[in-house]
């Protein structure tokens, strides 16, 4: 068997079961719609009420709109999350005075559920876009700042060596070395950081705003439009969902050193 | 006397001999006196004590000792990576402070010293990066450094695609870039297999013979030591001390079958040997 009939194979074994499932979900809701009298019917649509919600918000221009808005609030706040949580993290690995001093002040917050402080952000600084970012970005930096700590203290005691001997520049060192080395660290971070991300995007948009899948969704919610509610909290899953696979791919490329050597 | 051609011929063929260094190494590495203590709280640890060496340029100088003794330490010591209690080490008219650029380092183990991020001529040309050297002149260097040691068109492999002989190639490859005068050698060959360390071992010998640096070689194993030096300086005792100096007079030029099958080898390594046993 060559290449792509065997990439083909393994789509095929990995695409089934949703396929299956996505079929039964939409026959079997819509029998049960059709013959239920219960009066939570109104926000239990049956699947194809939902696909028809998403092709008419779509086609309107309301979903376009929403979509953009927490694509960009999602990632803003990662990446000032990101830039912030390396450097912040890069500072604190590299010096013992500083862990010693802010080590039970970050155990603390990351202990605090970050959506907690979606109310305190929001209130403070307004129902318009950036609070937001900063909400998404505040509630990213831990999971990425702790594990860049984490990969800088893991560096070989002979990688230290390595560069003092052979004189690196603190730049080099830094860029060169330190930064590769706690990479898949790093990268673990991001990751716990991306499911992290929409969630808070999501409150945030639900908790004070007016526009984003999160606000989309309270708002339909509240003219009791089920199979719209509906449609754009599929619509979340699937972009946490298509965020993390995109991640993987990107993983795959930067840490194929980090894979290959470990083999 | 010389005609221009001549000159010119001559300056060509220093060109080509040798590739990497402009000029021969002549940095001499003086030891004085040199002891290390540990001290955690109260407790005092003492390593060694009173170690006195010379390495002239170009030659090679084993130390050896049972494992433990702090040859490791006292390498540390030599590269400016670790400071001495007592004691002062110059390179040539200068008073050791920490790393200088006359000196280049191979570690025992190669799979960490060596980036796994890195191309092997980007682990080469990294310590030449921060020297300054523009990128083209910084892989000219590398690749030649890499031909040097037998990985002529090895720069686009990565260390982990490579065996562990050619990693540490890569890491001798590495020392040799950075125009070290003195190459520190902590168990260099002390985890490939026995047929790649004769290699290494050749290969420590031909760099010596064409780019004239010197090297100091911690081992812990008396054939390699022997083999290898002009000099063996043995350490032991607790702390530990040079106990013997075993001049090798077996010449420069050495074989693996040939020069171990020589009386002078067997009886350098015999009197090392016994100066380790010696309880």
């Amino acid at each position: 068997m060559n290449g792509a009939a065997r990439g083909l194979k393994s789509l095929a074994e990995q695409a089934w079961l949703p396929i299956v499932l996505v079929i039964v979900w939409w026959f079997a809701s819509d029998w049960w719609w059709s013959t239920t009298t219960d009066s939570k019917k109104a926000f239990l649509p049956p699947l194809s009420r939902i696909w028809d919600a998403f092709i008419e918000e779509a086609q309107s221009g309301d979903l376009g709109v929403n979509f953009v808005a927490s694509m960009r609030n999602i990632a803003l706040g990662l990446l000032v999350g990101v830039v912030v949580g390396i450097a912040i993290g890069t500072v604190v690995g590299r010096s013992r005075a500083a862990r010693a001093i802010l080590n039970p002040y970050l155990q603390f917050a990351r202990s605090v559920p970050q959506v907690a402080l979606v109310p305190i952000i929001i209130g403070a600084f307004g129902i318009t876009w950036v609070p937001k970012i900063w909400a998404i970005a505040i509630a990213c930096i831990w999971p990425i700042l702790l594990n860049t700590v984490d990969g800088i203290r893991a560096i070989d005691p002979a990688v230290r060596d390595m560069t003092k001997a052979y004189r690196l520049t603190s730049g080099h060192e830094l860029f060169r070395v330190v930064l590769p080395a706690a990479l898949p660290q790093i990268m673990a971070g991001i990751r716990v950081s991306l499911g992290v991300a929409v969630v808070v995007m999501v409150v945030s948009e639900i908790y004070g705003s007016t526009e984003g899948l999160g606000y989309f969704i309270n708002y339909e919610k509240g003219l009791y439009r089920g199979p719209e509610t509906w449609m754009a909290t599929v619509l979340v899953g699937l972009i946490g969902y298509g965020l993390s696979l995109a991640f993987l791919v990107v993983e795959k490329f930067t840490l194929r050193w980090y894979h290959e050597s470990a083999k | 006397m010389k005609t221009p051609m001549s000159e010119e011929e001559h300056e060509m063929t220093i060109a080509e001999a040798e590739p990497v260094q402009a000029t021969r190494p002549d940095t001499k590495l003086t030891v004085t006196q040199l002891g290390k203590t540990y001290v955690t709280g109260k407790e005092s640890h003492e390593i060694f004590r009173n170690v006195e060496l010379t390495v002239e340029p170009g030659e090679i100088v084993s130390i050896v000792g049972p494992s433990g003794v702090g040859k490791t330490t006292l390498l540390r010591c030599l590269a400016g990576l670790l400071e001495a209690t007592t004691g002062e080490i110059w390179i040539g008219d200068r008073r050791l402070a920490g790393p200088v650029p006359e000196m280049g380092l191979v570690f025992q183990d190669y799979s960490r010293s060596l980036l796994p991020w890195m191309r092997s001529r980007a682990n080469v040309a990294l310590p030449l990066e921060s020297k300054g050297i523009a990128r083209a002149e910084r892989n000219r260097l590398a690749e030649e450094s890499l031909a040097a040691v037998g990985l002529e068109g090895a720069g686009h492999k990565y260390p982990w695609q490579m065996s562990g002989g050619m990693q540490q190639r890569v890491a001798i490859a590495r020392a040799i870039a950075y125009q070290a005068d003195i190459l520190l050698m902590d168990e260099p060959f002390a985890s490939v297999d026995a047929q790649t360390r004769f290699d290494l071992e050749d290969l420590a010998l031909d760099v010596r013979r064409r780019l004239g640096v010197s090297i100091v070689l911690v081992t812990h194993d008396i054939d390699e030591a022997v083999y290898l030096a002009d000099r063996v300086i043995v350490l032991s005792g607790k702390p530990a001390s040079v106990v013997d100096v075993v001049e090798v007079d077996l010449g420069r030029e050495r074989d693996q079958l040939s020069t171990k099958a020589l009386p002078a080898f067997a009886e350098a390594r015999t009197r090392v040997l016994r100066q380790i046993r010696r309880p």
